[in-house]
């Protein structure tokens, strides 16, 4: 999940404030994490009836608390040399930890909201346990980041707060598209500096095996209450949902990972081949529930991908030349990004059945 | 609810906040139990609740919720699933140039 675009603002002019200032001054970022509602009568009424034995191993698993120790400070957190680190590569690095730790923070609240709203006992269980495991990584990535200097604020609660309204289906679709491409983007960089341990520059990664199976987890559970009610995935209108969610999931991922690109270099990943990685195991794993498949390996993905990735450039580029010349240059970008957005779109998909049975287990 | 004016109501809340290492949240609950709907707006009164490192703070204050109208309980409604996309986590922020 992700802050509004004026907290992103907030937050890059307070990092741009510490990376002009002497390193290692205590620069503070203003976590910012939006608010939402749903129908929340809508979730009470969910009834697990129909998934109860899946449902009931997974919860207990949740209960169980694997990970509970696992979050800690051992001997393998090497120290970190962010004076060493190469500035553009700190920049990247620090805003992948704050994101990373916005969007758990985040994460945190909404489930917790749904969790104190609802009634329905089932549906309260699942989202207090996922929004245990996402203060917990965030705490984690929040450690992290103080030793690159760099605190959080909390003060968020003083200030005033709009809530907005998203649709329960948006939000599974959204949310379990989210969980399993995270569990797909960790666990690729993981099994990449097992082979490559010399390109590790952050201890942090060590910890992404067993962290990426909390999300692995929280997927499985939004597959499981989609599964309550087959109109989600089954419906005309359902499925031209979830194709437009997979592939806004993926252009959205392909563009913000090229804009970072001191990062990839830095693990020794080459973005095209990560991206196109973690596109074919979600969209793998995403069959257990959706009844399709986004053709990653159709001769016109790619190109069109590459030609979003280019329109976005020309946007920003247009925004800071401002101006009558930047205003349209932007807007031409806009309506290239749009046109390629669209051609993804329509690109024919991979139809599948899923299985009569919705579990899975992290085996990448 | 009304169609065009807001209602404004003072509600006691307790409010959260987690700043250690084993968990970072922060939490707003409503004592009396009062829900939020879309489109409201809430602030908790008083300075800043500031944990420093290692503190979990838990403090009674006032919130003012105010209440959005009929009219924009409904624009949220249908204009708010645009920005679902706000769900999903990318590890990155948008910004194309850092």
């Amino acid at each position: 999940m992700n802050m509004h675009a004026t907290t992103h603002d907030e937050l890059h002019a307070e990092m741009a404030d510490r990376f002009d200032t002497n390193a290692m001054a205590q620069e503070s970022t203003l976590l910012n994490p939006r608010f939402y509602t749903t129908d929340f009568d809508e979730l009470d009424r969910i009834d697990v009836t129909p998934v109860r034995a899946e449902w009931d191993i997974l919860i207990a698993q949740m209960k169980s608390d694997p990970n509970k120790g696992h979050f800690k400070k051992n001997a393998d957190w090497d120290d970190v040399d962010w004076d060493g680190m190469e500035p553009k590569l700190k920049r990247e690095f620090i805003d992948f930890l704050v994101s990373s730790c916005t969007a758990e923070f985040s994460g945190c609240v909404l489930y917790k909201e749904m969790k104190r709203r609802g009634n329905n006992p089932d549906i309260c269980e699942l989202f207090n346990y996922m929004a245990r495991d996402e203060a917990r990584h965030a705490g984690f990535i929040n450690d992290a980041l103080r030793e690159a200097g760099v605190a959080v604020n909390l003060g968020f609660l003083t200030k005033a707060k709009k809530y907005t309204y998203f649709r329960p289906k948006f939000i599974y679709y959204a949310t379990y598209l989210s969980e399993k491409i995270g569990y797909a983007r960790y666990i690729t960089i993981y099994r990449h500096l097992e082979q490559h341990p010399e390109q590790r520059f952050h201890p942090i990664f060590k910890w992404f095996k067993e962290w990426c199976n909390d999300e692995f987890r929280h997927g499985e559970a939004f597959a499981l209450l989609m599964r309550t009610d087959p109109k989600l995935t089954t419906s005309f209108a359902n499925k031209l949902w979830i194709r437009f969610f997979l592939t806004a999931v993926f252009a959205t991922m392909y563009v913000r990972d090229h804009a970072r690109p001191e990062f990839h270099k830095a693990l020794g990943v080459e973005i095209d081949w990560y991206d196109q990685e973690v596109f074919r195991k979600t969209g793998e794993i995403a069959k257990q529930v959706f009844p399709m498949e986004l053709d990653i390996d159709h001769p016109a993905w790619m190109p069109t991908l590459k030609k979003i990735e280019r329109a976005f450039r020309k946007m920003e580029a247009g925004e800071k030349q401002g101006g009558v010349g930047g205003k349209l240059a932007k807007w031409s970008a806009m309506a290239s990004a749009g046109m390629g957005f669209a051609r993804l779109y329509l690109l024919p998909v991979k139809k599948s059945t899923p299985p009569a049975s919705v579990r899975l287990e992290p085996t990448y | 609810m009304s169609l065009f004016t807001r209602k404004v109501e003072h509600v006691p809340c307790t409010v959260e906040v987690s700043h250690r290492f084993e968990a970072l949240h922060a939490h707003v609950r409503f004592n009396d139990g009062s829900t939020i709907n879309p489109g409201d707006e809430v602030l908790v009164q008083g300075p800043p609740v500031l944990a420093a490192w290692g503190e979990l703070v838990i403090e009674d204050r006032t919130a003012v919720i105010t209440r959005a109208t009929a009219l924009e309980r409904l624009w949220t409604r249908l204009t708010g699933d645009f920005e679902v996309m706000e769900l999903c986590e990318f590890s990155f922020s948008e910004e194309i140039t850092l």
